[in-house]
This record gives structure tokens, C-alpha cells and sequence, in this order.
């Protein structure tokens, strides 16, 4: 039998548990609803499931755990919820206490308890694993891959970009000087995030190297990690996610700004204070880190505050017609929709169009993705359509993991449609 | 619990990953919109074509099945609460609207299809389907049917049954039946397809629903007016009707909701005004202009403190934002919210109001009430605590009183949500009993094996 004590996490959001008045309208907002149409995939259905648990009517299994992880915390229920009922905390505090009762299954386990905060380590498998993709596998579209080793969990026949031959750690220094003369004062500390690294090194050295040409001292700690969303967020691991949150708390302990070039885990750790804060000098710290953390658009606009001028397209993308979408932890977990149209609306040499649908999920969501592809890819498809539907050449975004979504989903479509970070996009 | 070869031929019936038989699953369809009533069926089945439900209900049938019919299972009635456990036949996928003809001003859908996505669809094409009970971003075009469901449009554009032209419907036998057409007009034999719009689910299961359409209204004009008492704003809003303006929306807001939303959402409400009345007029530019001028001026000849005439489209949005969010702050204001749904005939609206005040300070319970003021449709609401026995059955009793001061006055038990399982208790004396007795045989000759949606509307002999 299950006793009280195990819904200890979820009895933190008590308020949102009983705040949700099942009025059914997250149906029409649910992404996985749409794709769905059965109760079990929205808000109202999840939050109800919890309450049966609490009120020993349903019991931790495999079945319960499958319905509460096929939400993508998107917030979309949230943002439109007359009740203001925030189901998200709900279904990550429920995740979590399922862990504490039950343990993370296999083989998760390993890589979220183990490699996940091993950063060196996790990046000695990845390089290990790349070498092993250029073995195996054809190369099939320029520097993108059909079904990569190393994320072969993650695979399912999905496009994925391949692992980048040096990652971005090993080709910055730690500290990065302003290269102008008119220097800001500014000393940030650069959050790079696994995918940036790893994956998408280019965007990193474009960030450092736009932040450095602004008059920006850019730091890159060696000592930060994995934000830590997939363990804590996505796979309700609290007690793994507190250490890598305290890792990456004292990387940046010397910093006023903490800037990130990804909505996750930009958003993640503003979120270590929610989920994490177990005791009040976590508390303090995780409120003193949230504070500092900047998400690059709004690190431009709001704090640096950049003329529109300073504002240019790199050679390739002149004259293309570009269309943004809204990452759900930029848009609807952190506010922030204005500094990056104020961004791409400055860019003198390209067309800005505005996607229908700008903010719906993209359908990546982590490891949602990985258990639910299939739901993943329909999600997406909507996506495309709103894409299509602005006739643009480009779409950008402001996080690598909606880019590795929307990377797999043109190319699924054969459509000619680049995916950028919005960071690429600027010379 | 069922029989594992019946689980078996519905699997056959509609594929094995439409039927649902996980507890997980099937707490998720032990519910609707209602705080207080929940029963667990045995199976979720979610058929995508008429001849899928057909199957379904022929093999319910022979086997005695209790077969409860659901949309999105956001109704307020308890309507789609298998309170006899069995089987929910769950119509969410049958989710494609068939045809929209311009020419006929007619659509024919799904019954899965949600409201917000028909009107949505129907924008396009510069048409309108005016019934729009608030739940528009969640229910299906089969429930709003099955319920015969209304909104704030109905005060000048009538509710559901004044636009169903034909009907698709399932019996409990298995057969389907086509009702109607797609001509507005119609003198063939009974009007059966009335049989089954508003039928709760009972008498069939519908399949697919042909709706008359209007011109989507050219221009509209939305008003704000503040009263300082509760009774002049519904004489107002008779004042207004006899005059022989007819608004398309008129919605009622008392205190409490604008404290609330103000708490909420903070838009610079009056958090003193007594009540709220929030108008709409609509249809060409010049009728529009018109019929506001005057309206503004009844509603300052009637007592309002202030009319506040919404400026552009984005002001109009807010105010009926903040109408919509009004049950939510109602819903969240109290362990159990026992909201009813009286409507009295609109002359009699300030007559309604001054005797619930009187039931309240007879009672002592706090009654709040929003509503279509415009066809003196209130929602009425008590707040308790279902687990404090005493107080609740006190509050049974204040709301029985409510129900006869609505009856008393010429109204009905229910203005939109219909009985299911919330009203039945009072059904009986709200009905003619001749009148009552041709529905239970109505009822045991479409439906002999009382298969669908049993348990409802009215109270089972010797329960």
C-alpha cells in the first residue's frame, strides 16, 4: 500500500490539484490532446489520475506512469486555464514522487543518474559513440544523419544531426575578452547546455563572438553541467537534479548574468527553486541563480539593449523570407515573445513573417519524444503546416532542442526549409 | 465487470487501441464537469464511423449492457457519467466536419466535432452557427445536440433545436436512422429528429448532425453597464426587450464574480458595482449603431451608474473574456459549488432576483449568480462543503427553494444544461405527470432493453 508520505512533492502544489474545476477547456489547447482526443492526454484528465492516487483509488504502474510522462509541458493548458490551474507542477511533482517510490526505470537510470552529471564523461561517450556513425552509417543530407548511434534510443528512424566533430568546449577559451574598444563593463557567465556543445557548437561560438564584438566579457566555466531538465523535469529524478543544479549554482557563483542560447535550460533552471529547494540555503541560492539567468534574445534587448542597427543577416540568409517560432519554455514558461521579433523585425536584409501558430509546441519536449514519437511527429506536423503557410525560406528558433525537432520534421516533409537558431542567423 | 469475450468483439469491433480498459483510463471517463459525481465504467470505447457505434450498441443490447454516449465529457448535469458502469462510447474522434454549403447555409458534421473548430472553419467562409454554451472550447456539436444546449447568443438567436435540420441517429437496436435533411424547411411526418435533440443520450446515439447557418454579423458593439442594485439591472434588461430591441448577448454579473475576477485578472473593474449587465448588439453597421444608442440610453434610464461602450475589437474581447471566466472564479471560490441553471421568463427577472435575496438571508447562504439575463437564465450558486453533512443538506434545501421560486414564477428547472443526474430529484415536480409518463414509454419503446444512458432525467422506480 502506498502511504501518504510518498506524495510528498505533488502535496507541495496542493493548490493546483484542487484548482483545476474540470471545465475541459485545456482539450482545445492540449497539443497531445489534439493528436489524441482521449482524457487520459490532458490536463484535466492527468490532474485527475493524480487525485485517484492520493486518494488510493490508483496505484503506481506501468500504465499510470506512461499517461502522466505523455505531456510535453508545454504550459499551453496553464496559459489558457480559466482557473489558472497550473497542471505541469502537478505532473512533474508526480513524476517525482513516483521516483522516490519506485526508482527510475532502465535503462534511463544509467544515463540520467549516472553519465547526465558526469559532464566529461557524457562527453567522452558522445565522442565515442560519433566515431561509431561515421563508421555505420551514410551520411545522408549534408552534416545530418539518419538514426545516429549514440542517441539510438532516440532514434526510430529520425533524422538527427550528427554529434560535432570537436565540441564546443574544446574550441573556445574559458575566458573571452570584448574585441572592441568601447567595452560595457559586463562580465557574463556563458551557460552552453549538452546540445550546444555537443551538437550545435557553431551557435555557441556565435554567441560568444557577437557577445565579445558588443564590448561583452564572455566566460564559459568548465565546471557547468547538464541543466538538468531531462532528469528532474522529464524523468522526475529530484535527487539527481539537485546535484547538477548545485554544480552549475557554484560554476556561476561569480557571474550577474547567467546567459543561455536554450529555452530549456534556461527555463530549467529557473525552475531548480520550484522543484529543487529542499532545504532554505538551496532556497536562497536557486532564487539568487533564477535571478541572474538570461535568455540571449532577451540578454540583447533588454539588458545590453542594442541599437536595431546592430542588428545584421549573415550572407546566406539576405533576402530570405524568416519566420520564428516560439519555444514553449521561452515564450510560455519564461514570458519572453517581444526581444526576439524586435530582433529579427531590426534585420534590415531579410523578410520577417509571422507564423500562424507561432507559439504551439513543437512536439519535442525531451524524452517525450523518445517514448512518444509517434505523437511527437503528428505534433509536428502541425507545426510544419504553420511553417508552410508563411511561404518562409528560414525558420528560426531560440532552442536546440525545437531545432532538432524542426530539423527531423522538414526534412520527414522534404521541405527546403532551413532551421537556424536565431543566433545563426545574425552576422 | 464485463465478460472478457465481450472486450474481445469490441476490440474486433472498432481495433483493439480504441477500446480502453486500463483503471487509469477509465478513472479518466468517471467524470464530467460536476464537482460531485464520478462512477468508473467497465470499458471506453471511441468507435470512428456510425456503423462502428452500430455494432457496438446491437452487441450492448443483446447482452443487457449499460451503454452511456459522451462527447467531451464537459456537460454540468453529470449527463455523461456511466452511473451504471458498462460501456462509454466516446464519440471524440468522429471529429470531421463533412460539408459547409454556402448555397444551402447549411453543415453537416460529426458529432465529435468541437464548436470552437466549427465556428472557426465557418469564419472562413464568412458563416455562423450562433449557439455557444460557454464550454465552446471543449464540447462537441453531438453533446451540444444530445443537450440541446444554449449560451449568450440564444437571447436573440434561440438555442440548438432552432438550427438542427437533420440527424443521423443510432438505436439502441443497432439500426441507423436518418432524421430531417438539409432543407430548413420541413412538414414530413413527426418531428423526430426534436425527439432526439435533447435527449441526454438516452434515446439513441447521434452520428452526425446537419445545422443551419446565418451570415457571420457584419458589425457589433459591445457594452459595459454598472448598477448599484442588483433589481434595476434586471428591470433594465426587461425595459430593454420591451422596447423591442433584442442585443445578441446579454449577460448578468454580480459583486462577487467582479471582486473575484478583479482578484484574478486585474482589468479595472468597478469592485463596488452591485451587478454588471454586459451587452452585445450586432448585424449591418447602421442597425448596429442605432439600436446601441438606444440601448445605452434605457440602460441610463433604468439606473445604471455608468455604460461603458467597449471601444475597438480588443476591449470587447476583455469584457467577454472576463464573462467566460466567471465560473471559474465562481467554481474556485468554495470546497463545493452546488451552481444550478433556472431559467424564469425574462419579464419576471428583477422579480427572480428580489426573492433570492430573500432566500438567502431566510437560508443564510451566500447566493452568487451570473447568467443570460437576456432569457432570464441565471446560474445560481451556493457555496458549501460536501463533507460538512449538516451544512450540505442545508444547502439542498436553500436550493430546492430556489427551484420552486423559479417554478412559482413560470420557469423551468433548466434553462441549457439539462437534468442527467444533478436535477432529477426535482423532476417530477417540474413536469406534468401525463407529460412524464409518455416519456418513460417513449423512452421503453425506442430504448426497451434501457441500455442507453440509463439512470437519468428522471428517478427509477423503486430507487
Amino acid at each position: 500500500m502506498t502511504s501518504k508520505a510518498e506524495f510528498e512533492e505533488v502535496k507541495k502544489f496542493e493548490k493546483d490539484l484542487g484548482q483545476c474545476m474540470k471545465c475541459g477547456f485545456c482539450t482545445f489547447w492540449c497539443p497531445v490532446y489534439q493528436e489524441e482526443r482521449i482524457e487520459s492526454s490532458v490536463a484535466r484528465g492527468k490532474n485527475m489520475m493524480v487525485r485517484a492516487l492520493l486518494a488510493g483509488d490508483l496505484e503506481y504502474t506501468k500504465e499510470y506512469a506512461e499517461r502522466l510522462n505523455k505531456c510535453t509541458l508545454c504550459m499551453t493548458c496553464t496559459a489558457n486555464c480559466p482557473a489558472k490551474a497550473n497542471i505541469p507542477n502537478i505532473i512533474v511533482a508526480a513524476r517525482a514522487d513516483k521516483v522516490k517510490a519506485k526508482g527510475v526505470a532502465f535503462p534511463y537510470n544509467i544515463v540520467y543518474r549516472w553519465l547526465l552529471p558526469r559532464r566529461k564523461l557524457f562527453g567522452n561517450v558522445v565522442r565515442f559513440a560519433s566515431w561509431f556513425q561515421g563508421i555505420f552509417l551514410p551520411k545522408t543530407q549534408g552534416t545530418i544523419r539518419h538514426l545516429s548511434m549514440f542517441l539510438s534510443a532516440l532514434g526510430k528512424g529520425r533524422y538527427i544531426p550528427q554529434i560535432a566533430p570537436r565540441f564546443l568546449r574544446q574550441m573556445v577559451p574559458m575566458v573571452n575578452k570584448p574585441t572592441v574598444a568601447n567595452e560595457t563593463g559586463i562580465r557574463v557567465g556563458y551557460f552552453t547546455g549538452c546540445m550546444t556543445d555537443f551538437v550545435f557548437p557553431e551557435v555557441g561560438k556565435k554567441v560568444i563572438n557577437f557577445l565579445t564584438r558588443h564590448g561583452v566579457e564572455v566566460v564559459v566555466p568548465r565546471e557547468q553541467g547538464c541543466c538538468g531538465a531531462p532528469v528532474f523535469l522529464g524523468a522526475g529524478d529530484l535527487a539527481t537534479g539537485r546535484k547538477m543544479a548545485d554544480t552549475n549554482v557554484k560554476a556561476f557563483a561569480d557571474f550577474d548574468y547567467v546567459v543561455a542560447d536554450c529555452a530549456t535550460c534556461s527555463s530549467a533552471m529557473k525552475d531548480y527553486v520550484k522543484f529543487l529547494a529542499d532545504t532554505p540555503e538551496r532556497q536562497e541560492a536557486y532564487t539568487k541563480f533564477a535571478g541572474k539567468i538570461k535568455d540571449i534574445t532577451e540578454f540583447l534587448v533588454d539588458v545590453l539593449k542594442l541599437p536595431p542597427s546592430a542588428y545584421r543577416a549573415v550572407p546566406e540568409a539576405k533576402g530570405k523570407k524568416v519566420t520564428w517560432h516560439d519555444p514553449c519554455h521561452l515564450n510560455r514558461h519564461m514570458g519572453i515573445t517581444r526581444q526576439p521579433r524586435e530582433i529579427l523585425k531590426s534585420i534590415p536584409d531579410i523578410e520577417y513573417v509571422e507564423m500562424p501558430n507561432a507559439d504551439r509546441c513543437c512536439g519535442m519536449a525531451g524524452s517525450f519524444s523518445i517514448y512518444f514519437y509517434d505523437v511527437s511527429q503528428k505534433i509536428a506536423d502541425k507545426k510544419m503546416a504553420g511553417i508552410d503557410a508563411t511561404g518562409a525560406d528560414i525558420v528560426v528558433t531560440d532552442c536546440p532542442g525545437c531545432e532538432f525537432q524542426l530539423i527531423d520534421t522538414t526534412m520527414r516533409h522534404d521541405s527546403p526549409v532551413k532551421v537556424m537558431h536565431i543566433m545563426e542567423l545574425l552576422e | 465487470m464485463l465478460r472478457p469475450e465481450i472486450i474481445t468483439q469490441l476490440q474486433e469491433i472498432v481495433g483493439k487501441p480504441a477500446v480502453l480498459t486500463a483503471k487509469e483510463d477509465l478513472t479518466s471517463y468517471s467524470y464530467d464537469g460536476t464537482a460531485t459525481w464520478a462512477h468508473l465504467p467497465d470499458v471506453v470505447v471511441l468507435p470512428t464511423t456510425a456503423e462502428q457505434i452500430s455494432r457496438t450498441l446491437k452487441l450492448a443490447n443483446e447482452n443487457r449492457i449499460p451503454v452511456t454516449p459522451r462527447g467531451a465529457g464537459i456537460n454540468v448535469s453529470g449527463g455523461s457519467i456511466p452511473i451504471k458502469g458498462g460501456i462509454v462510447l466516446c464519440t471524440t474522434r468522429m471529429n470531421r466536419i463533412l460539408e459547409i454549403s454556402k448555397g444551402n447555409m447549411v453543415a453537416t458534421v460529426e458529432p465529435g466535432v468541437v464548436l470552437q473548430d466549427f465556428n472557426l472553419a465557418l469564419a472562413k467562409e464568412g458563416l455562423f452557427y450562433p449557439p455557444d454554451p460557454q464550454s465552446f472550447l471543449g464540447c462537441t456539436m453531438g453533446g451540444t445536440v444530445a443537450e440541446n444546449a444554449g449560451g449568450p447568443y440564444c437571447v436573440k438567436y434561440g438555442v440548438t433545436k432552432q438550427y438542427v435540420v437533420g440527424l443521423e441517429v443510432v438505436l439502441a437496436s443497432g439500426h441507423i436512422m436518418k432524421l430531417g435533411g438539409v432543407t430548413v424547411k420541413n412538414r414530413t411526418g413527426y418531428e423526430l429528429m426534436m425527439l432526439f435533440t435533447g435527449s441526454e443520450g438516452t434515446l439513441g446515439v447521434i452520428t452526425k448532425i446537419t445545422v443551419r447557418l446565418i451570415p457571420l454579423p457584419k458589425a457589433s458593439k459591445t457594452m459595459m453597464a454598472i448598477f448599484d442594485d442588483m433589481v434595476a439591472g434586471g428591470q433594465a434588461v426587461s425595459n430593454i426587450l420591451a422596447a423591442g430591441v433584442v442585443p445578441a448577448k446579454v449577460e448578468f454579473v454580480d459583486n462577487f464574480v467582479i471582486r473575484r475576477i478583479e482578484e484574478m485578472t486585474p482589468m479595472g473593474l468597478p469592485v463596488d458595482a452591485n451587478c454588471l449587465i454586459l451587452l452585445q448588439t450586432d448585424g449591418s453597421p447602421a442597425a448596429v449603431e442605432a439600436e446601441y444608442v438606444q440601448i445605452v440610453d434605457i440602460l441610463k434610464e433604468s439606473g445604471a451608474r455608468e455604460v461603458k461602450v467597449a471601444k475597438d475589437a480588443d476591449e470587447a474581447m476583455a469584457y467577454w473574456k472576463m464573462r467566460s471566466a466567471g465560473f471559474a472564479a465562481v467554481f474556485g471560490a468554495a470546497k463545493t459549488v452546488m451552481a444550478e441553471d433556472v431559467a424564469v421568463p425574462r419579464d419576471k427577472l428583477a422579480e427572480f432576483i428580489k426573492k433570492l435575496g430573500e432566500i438567502s438571508e431566510r437560508t443564510g447562504f451566500f447566493i452568487q449568480y451570473l447568467g443570460h439575463a437576456g432569457d432570464g437564465n441565471l446560474h445560481p450558486a451556493i457555496f458549501t462543503d460536501i463533507n460538512n453533512k449538516e451544512e450540505f443538506a442545508r444547502a439542498e434545501k436553500a436550493m430546492e427553494e430556489i427551484f420552486e421560486a423559479a417554478l412559482s414564477l413560470g420557469g423551468v428547472l433548466s434553462g441549457e444544461h439539462g437534468i442527467g443526474l444533478e436535477k432529477k430529484r426535482f423532476f417530477s415536480r417540474a413536469m406534468d405527470p401525463v407529460a412524464l409518463e409518455l416519456m418513460k414509454q417513449i423512452k421503453k419503446m425506442v430504448d426497451p432493453n434501457n441500455i442507453l444512458n440509463p439512470g437519468k432525467i428522471w428517478e427509477e422506480e423503486g430507487a
